[in-house]
């Protein structure tokens, strides 16, 4: 079973007439894994998505699936089950006879639609409601719904574009964990489209980050956070996202506000660089960066705060219990390992 | 509350008002063919008399009976909507959906041809027919019948099928469904309402049209409203025929709104509410 779906792009270019949505696009998913192709809207990962789906091709470059190229194959003879933003429920028709579309396509005999139906909507929870029509349901139903017609079929390939972005909040938090589940369940290959970098690391095995029709980094979660590639990559991940501080590096040491913090950099010279530094990752100490709290936002468990480092603005994640006083003047550091270099220029890693 | 009341009062008033000037004609038609002759040119006109149904028993099983020429009529206006119905979904659908060189230019011919004045082509049109023969023949009035449905039915149904996702066909392609497949269950199924409407309309156009009927045919093919004319003479005019031969031409009409209504209603509300209409 998981030995299909696995997927290649190879120098994916799409063009829009002059625009490039697409400036050669690599990256390989393995069979069974939760893939999520994240960045913010207009990135290209949804143009990534509907390639890969075969409703729109590529300008250039070769899509593989299963070691097969697919490049010029209809949608339709792709064995891919896609989840659509806005669900796309065939509303004339009731959930059961949404659900059992696609086995109807595929020419399934009528005895063994209904069973089967029956379970894909029993795994999903909606198995009261096949006698509704689409309209007939609530958000979460009809997003359910639209779940069943794509696992009913045992398709090599699970697309899923933003699946929970029409969700409320509460829902779409329930919704993530049972689709991690579903997933795991079933042993299908998933490529899950997503603005929400939240989404992506609680879902995904490992994902592709897009930046302006490139991708700028495929890793797990953690390797990605951890270690963002670029700036452009440390401003998106993490929330609230990694603070980014013009500084300046002297042999192994970086200079912030007059501030001097060792880094595990140990290159000899002096040059620009752009500092990065996680909110969680800061901590108060005596001696250290001066700061004056600007505004305290209390999360609850956590608190962040609004730091002013002579005119440079650092926000910290601090643990309750450790909270100062806004106008407060704290001095805070920062462990050298914590400390990202990268370059103002290229805007990457160092 | 008294306020209100007048409000709706005056409402009601000038509703009324509509409603009888859109009325009366029909009354009148309906009253004058169950009256005599002399009772129908009775001045002042008589609103108590003796109401006969010999008018209806003379046009339908007369020497002059209209029944072949309501077959007529039938036959011409299922023709025109058949065939017009068979030619503009796709053309619709494709105008809607497909991107092709000349797409503008197409929608734009297909309304420009509901700008012409019928009278202005009525020759050309007799010269065409008269060449391939097809003066006062059943094909010959549906072809020309179809010149002006089918742009008329192609425009009115590509807003439904535009109003239609294009996430909802790429979804059934992706389910394995073929583009003609989607068509048949996905998408037709969607603007039933609006191929209601058109046929409706399609219908009524051909059912009443006059001017063509009476230049391009009228000895084999005469449908109703040039058998109608019949009943008007330099001598006289028989107004109780006249008025019987109008209410039972307006009869299959009226069963057809009646039927499709639900659907005009639904089909003409598309669009106020967003997916209002269809889900």
């Amino acid at each position: 079973m998981s030995s299909q779906g696995q997927v290649s792009f190879r120098n994916i270019v799409k063009m829009h007439g002059e625009f490039a949505a697409l400036k050669g696009v690599n990256f390989d998913i393995k069979p069974g894994e939760f893939f999520a192709l994240l960045g913010p809207s207009g990135s290209g990962k949804s143009t990534t998505l509907r390639i890969l789906a075969g409703l729109d091709a590529p300008t250039a470059g070769r899509v593989l699936i299963d070691d097969k190229d697919v490049t010029s194959t209809d949608a339709r003879d792709r064995d891919i089950a896609m989840v659509f933003q806005s669900y796309a429920l065939y509303p004339h028709m009731t959930v059961a006879e949404n659900i059992a579309f696609p086995l109807e396509m595929a020419k399934l005999p009528k005895s063994e639609i209904a069973p089967t139906v029956k379970e894909a909507a029993r795994k999903v929870k909606i198995d009261h409601l096949l006698d509704r029509k689409p309209g007939q349901l609530s958000g979460g139903q009809q997003q359910r719904c639209a779940l069943a017609r794509a696992i009913v079929r045992k398709a090599r390939l699970f697309l899923l574009d933003e699946p929970l972005s029409n969700l409320d909040a509460k829902l779409r938090l329930e919704t993530r964990a049972e689709l991690k589940k579903l997933q795991r369940s079933l042993g299908i290959t998933a490529v899950y489209v997503t603005h929400d970098q939240e989404e992506a690391m609680t879902l995904a095995d490992r994902m592709a980050v897009f930046m302006s029709g490139e991708i700028q980094q495929v890793g797990t979660p953690a390797e990605v956070f951890a270690r963002p590639n670029s700036i452009d990559i440390a401003g998106f991940i993490g929330n609230p996202p990694m603070n980014l501080v013009p500084a300046r590096y002297v042999d192994g040491d970086v200079i912030i506000a007059g501030h001097r913090l060792k880094t595990t950099a140990t290159t000899a010279g002096e040059r620009d660089v752009v500092v990065g530094l996680r909110p969680g990752a800061l901590r108060m100490t005596e001696g250290g960066l001066g700061a004056r709290v600007d505004l305290i936002e209390d999360l609850g468990d956590t608190a962040v705060l609004d730091l002013d480092c002579a005119g440079t603005m650092i926000r910290m994640r601090v643990a309750d219990g450790n909270i100062p006083g806004e106008g407060d003047t704290i001095s805070i550091t920062a462990r050298p390992q914590d400390i990202h270099l990268f370059d103002p220029a290229t805007r990457m890693r160092l | 509350m008294t306020a209100k009341r007048l409000r709706i009062f005056a409402l009601l008033a000038i509703s009324m008002m509509f409603l009888l000037a859109w009325a009366f004609p029909i009354i009148w038609s309906v009253l004058n063919s169950l009256k005599t002759d002399s009772d129908v040119l009775a001045y002042p006109p008589k609103l108590v008399f003796a109401p006969t149904l010999e008018a209806y028993r003379d046009v339908l099983f007369g020497s002059g009976s209209i029944l072949p020429n309501l077959l007529s009529s039938v036959i011409i206006s299922v023709g025109t909507t058949i065939v017009t119905m068979l030619m503009a979904v796709p053309a619709a659908y494709a105008l809607a959906r497909l991107r092709f060189r000349g797409k503008k230019f197409a929608g734009f011919y297909v309304l420009a041809t509901q700008m012409l004045p019928p009278v202005g082509i009525i020759i050309p049109y007799f010269l065409v027919l008269r060449n391939i023969g097809w003066i006062d023949t059943y094909q010959g009035i549906i072809l020309i019948y179809l010149s002006f449905s089918l742009p008329f039915a192609i425009w009115l149904l590509v807003s439904y099928f535009e109003d239609i996702p294009f996430e909802m066909e790429e979804a059934a392609y992706l389910d394995g469904a073929s583009r003609l497949k989607t068509l048949w269950r996905i998408i037709i199924p969607q603007v039933r309402g609006g191929i209601a409407v058109t046929v409706v309309f399609v219908f009524l156009n051909a059912w009443n049209e006059f001017l063509f009927a009476v230049v391009l045919s009228g000895n084999t093919v005469r449908p109703v409203t040039v058998a109608m004319f019949n009943f008007v003479s330099v001598e006289q005019t028989l107004w109780a025929k006249l008025a019987a031969v109008s209410v039972l031409a307006m009869l299959p009409v009226v069963v057809l709104g009646v039927v499709a209504q639900k659907h005009i209603v639904k089909g003409l509300t598309v669009g106020a509410v967003k997916g209002g209409g269809r889900r």
